[in-house]
């Protein structure tokens, strides 16, 4: 590994969210950045929601950096034009969201808590995860899911989110045996999904999913 | 205040050319460390040539705007707009100078596995301007602030006796020139020759290399 990388934004992944409304471009994994969290997302045309309208409940402050195109962004409660170099400041809890106004548009997304050392967020590994699944590499996707479950051994989230991934290729047993471990760790938090989470699709029809949610 | 335009920023111009933008003390970002980069003129310094093995940070320079060339480690990079260099060792020397007259870099920085501390350089640098306008009280203000969050820093302490010294407070310049000397004896040997310390060079305390 040498002292140093140079590469281009253009470089990097552009992997699309499950729901296909969002682009990512996972910086922070590709270079395997350790202080905070670094990304870029990308707006592909006018109109593409390019930040996720979202508060950081667990006190993330983040920072956003306009780097190509120009985007409309809601924070809190005004709502700015941005161009590039245009710096937007979220502290946590802070409402925040943004529109693509032109074409390829890029926005660089830091974030970490104040007074903590960083850990990578679980969420990363596993949006990249299901990217790569959807894009038909599940080796690369397999490896992304072990890697957030190895740094977060006790978090429901990775639990359930492994749950989702074995169901969706189909290692049925192995699905239960995450989803198990998820209820077990946060019940309350897994709830809400059991029952829209198209991810979960092929587990309803099977006994256990009865007996584990009922 | 949660939006600003580049030209919003403060804008400081250092001594070896390089004009710094305090993107990280403007919001008071805690978490991590942010600031940008300009250039006084095409081939000056936008990036001062220089080495993290005392912070121990891992660094990203990403180019927001014109063109730039990096020297990282020995190695020359011209890197455009959208390009970016990750240093991930702290001990290689890196710096950049502007090839266009309009070029910015952002530098994103911090020590992996450790909260985020605000860096000390940080309150030298934004006592630049009051320095320059020969305003001590604020100079020393800025310094002292800073000093709370690092009361170990060295450098810090040995920039707040220069600035005491200007300022006509010679025993506070004195004990504070002692106390770097103490944590870093390095500082002894600048404060021998640096003409901040011309009016108490010849006073008894004054540390000797």
């Amino acid at each position: 590994m040498s002292g140093y990388e140079i590469l281009s934004i253009d470089d990097l992944d552009q992997l699309e969210s499950s729901d296909g409304t969002m682009v990512l471009s996972p910086l922070r994994r590709r270079i395997g950045f350790r202080p905070f969290g670094v990304n870029v997302w990308v707006g592909r045309k006018p109109g593409d929601r390019v930040i996720e309208e979202h508060r950081e409940p667990y006190g993330t402050e983040e920072l956003y950096v306009v780097l190509r195109g120009t985007a409309r962004f809601a924070i809190g409660d005004e709502e700015v034009e941005a161009p590039v170099a245009t710096f937007v400041h979220a502290p946590p809890g802070t409402f925040r969201g943004a529109v693509a106004l032109e074409d390829d548009t890029r926005v660089l997304a830091v974030g970490a808590k104040a007074g903590e050392a960083f850990s990578p967020s679980g969420w990363e590994d596993f949006y990249v995860a299901f990217a790569y699944l959807r894009n038909g590499d599940e080796q690369a996707a397999r490896a992304a899911v072990e890697e957030a479950l190895a740094r977060e051994p006790d978090a429901w989230q990775g639990s359930f989110n492994a749950a989702c991934f074995e169901a969706r290729v189909g290692n049925i047993d192995a699905a239960f045996e995450h989803l198990r471990t998820a209820l077990e760790r946060n019940r309350e938090g897994v709830e809400p999904y059991l029952a829209t989470d198209p991810d979960l699709a092929s587990l309803r029809g099977d006994p256990r999913f009865a007996e584990l949610t009922g | 205040m949660t939006v600003a335009r580049f030209e919003e920023l403060d804008a400081i111009e250092m001594p070896d050319g390089f004009v710094w933008h305090p993107v990280r003390r403007h919001f008071d970002i805690r978490a991590f460390g942010v600031n940008a980069y300009t250039a006084r003129e095409p081939g000056a310094h936008i990036i001062e040539e220089h080495s993290e093995k005392t912070l121990q940070h891992e660094e990203i320079y990403l180019v927001l705007r014109g063109r730039v060339r990096f020297t990282i480690g020995g190695d020359e990079h011209e890197l455009g707009p959208g390009q970016l260099v990750f240093v991930r060792d702290p001990a290689l020397t890196r710096g950049a100078v502007a090839v266009d007259a309009d070029a910015i870099v952002l530098a994103l920085g911090g020590k992996p596995g450790e909260p985020h501390q605000v860096s000390p350089w940080e309150a030298m640098f934004a006592a630049v301007p009051a320095a320059r306008e020969e305003n001590w009280d604020e100079a020393i203000r800025i310094h002292v602030e800073a000093l709370r969050e690092h009361p170990d820093s060295a450098a810090l302490l040995y920039n707040l006796a220069c600035m005491e010294a200007r300022g006509g407070r010679a025993l506070d310049a004195l004990l504070h020139l002692q106390d770097s000397v103490r944590l870093d004896p390095k500082f002894a040997d600048y404060a021998a020759t640096d003409s901040d310390f011309a009016a108490i060079r010849s006073e008894p305390g004054f540390p000797e290399p």
